[in-house]
């Protein structure tokens, strides 16, 4: 299965989803509002592999651990995520444990689940040459800390520029 | 010097943000600056917040890893602030100080990469950062005084930040690490998560479930 994480309007999103193939799930602001992360702990400690917070965003480790591919689209703020996307990793952090490891001489979190993932990012947006450089190390290092293998990050002007793309 | 401490924390009470938070307060005191506390803990930013941030001549945020960067609610503030500071603003310089559960310091650089871009954005002008590995020990060893055993290098770092907002002085982004050995640091953040495990009523092993 293919995971969509995006931020777009469903309009958008609709422009250039409608050729896309197979089996995909899709995470958006079209959900539902999402609570934001509180630091507890407790999708480690309390209620393992599930955030404690019941809204429609409270099961994203156990989604993202049936998914092969992750894409993720999202307007670039910062050389980062924006708001709703970011939301969803800090609620994924279920996805992997608590406990760590030592990998490559660095710290990492041991991994959950046996299966991996191959992300793609899409940034759209006005984005300088520091916030391209910023977005290239974040989306390589968030890979790295999630197990995940990074096979593409692509930037594009505006939500328009993406429509005509394969997803 | 009337310098903002602002905790980007989503926690209220008893985090690693807020222990560097008492630290950089002392140190500021010492030092004859008057500071303010402020926390964008949540989504939105007040108009007194805004307000209270452009008296000030100079920033420091403390905030904790999310993710290799920073946490959601904070980049909400961090867009209300980008638009509202472009106005009341008077370019003032910022400061950093991004504290990790990791071992290492250096998983923040990307977190302090965002903020110094946030500063180009909003035409405030960055200073530096500090990456700050083992932040989860913090809230453990708040009775030791800073400078002490496990915060040496804590305390070198956060007194080099507080000189140079002295001097309005920029620099590049420095790296360290809780003052114990990495396998030290492990074992004990490990036996964390387990008595937290017991303490919710669950058995060790049901912290690796795959639900």
């Amino acid at each position: 299965m293919r995971l969509i994480i995006h931020d777009l309007d469903q309009a958008d999103f609709h422009r250039i989803s409608a050729h896309s193939p197979g089996d995909q799930r899709v995470v958006s602001p079209g959900n539902g509002s999402i609570a934001h992360c509180l630091g507890c702990f407790g999708c480690w400690v309390k209620t393992p592999g599930a955030c404690v917070i019941r809204d429609q965003y409270g099961d994203l480790g156990e989604l993202l651990a049936q998914c092969k591919e992750v894409t993720i689209i999202s307007r670039c703020c910062y050389g980062g995520f924006s708001p709703f996307v970011k939301n969803v990793l800090d609620r994924s952090i279920s996805y992997v444990l608590p406990f760590f490891v030592i990998k490559d001489g660095v710290m990492r979190h041991k991994r959950r689940y046996a299966k991996s993932a191959r992300l793609r990012v899409w940034f759209y947006g006005e984005i300088s040459e520091q916030e391209m450089a910023t977005a290239l190390g974040l989306a390589q290092a968030s890979a790295v800390n999630l197990w995940w293998d990074l096979v593409g990050v692509s930037f594009f002007r505006d939500a328009a520029e993406l429509e005509g793309q394969m997803l | 010097m009337k310098i903002a401490l602002i905790n980007g924390s989503p926690k209220p009470h008893r985090s690693a943000s807020g222990c560097v938070l008492n630290y950089l307060t002392t140190l500021l005191e010492q030092e004859g600056h008057s500071y303010v506390n402020l926390s964008l803990s949540r989504p939105h930013v007040d108009p007194q917040t805004v307000h209270e941030l452009s008296q000030c001549d100079a920033f420091i945020f403390v905030l904790p890893l999310y993710v290799d960067g920073l946490p959601s609610h904070l980049v909400s503030c961090l867009m209300q602030l980008e638009a509202s500071l472009a106005v009341s603003g008077r370019g003032q310089v910022v400061y950093a100080v991004v504290q990790c559960g990791f071992y290492e310091g250096h998983h923040a650089r990307w977190a302090l990469k965002l903020l110094e871009n946030w500063c180009s954005r909003t035409g405030l002008c960055w200073g530096y950062g500090l990456g700050f590995g083992g932040g989860a020990m913090l809230t453990a060893i708040t009775k030791v005084p800073l400078g002490s055993g496990p915060t040496r290098s804590l305390a070198r770092a956060l007194k080099q930040i507080v000189a140079s907002l002295g001097r309005g002085e920029g620099g590049e982004n420095i790296f360290a690490t809780v003052d114990i050995p990495r396998l030290i640091y492990k074992q004990a953040a490990e036996m964390g998560w387990r008595l937290s495990a017991r303490s919710n009523g669950l058995k060790v092993r049901q912290l690796y479930l795959g639900r």
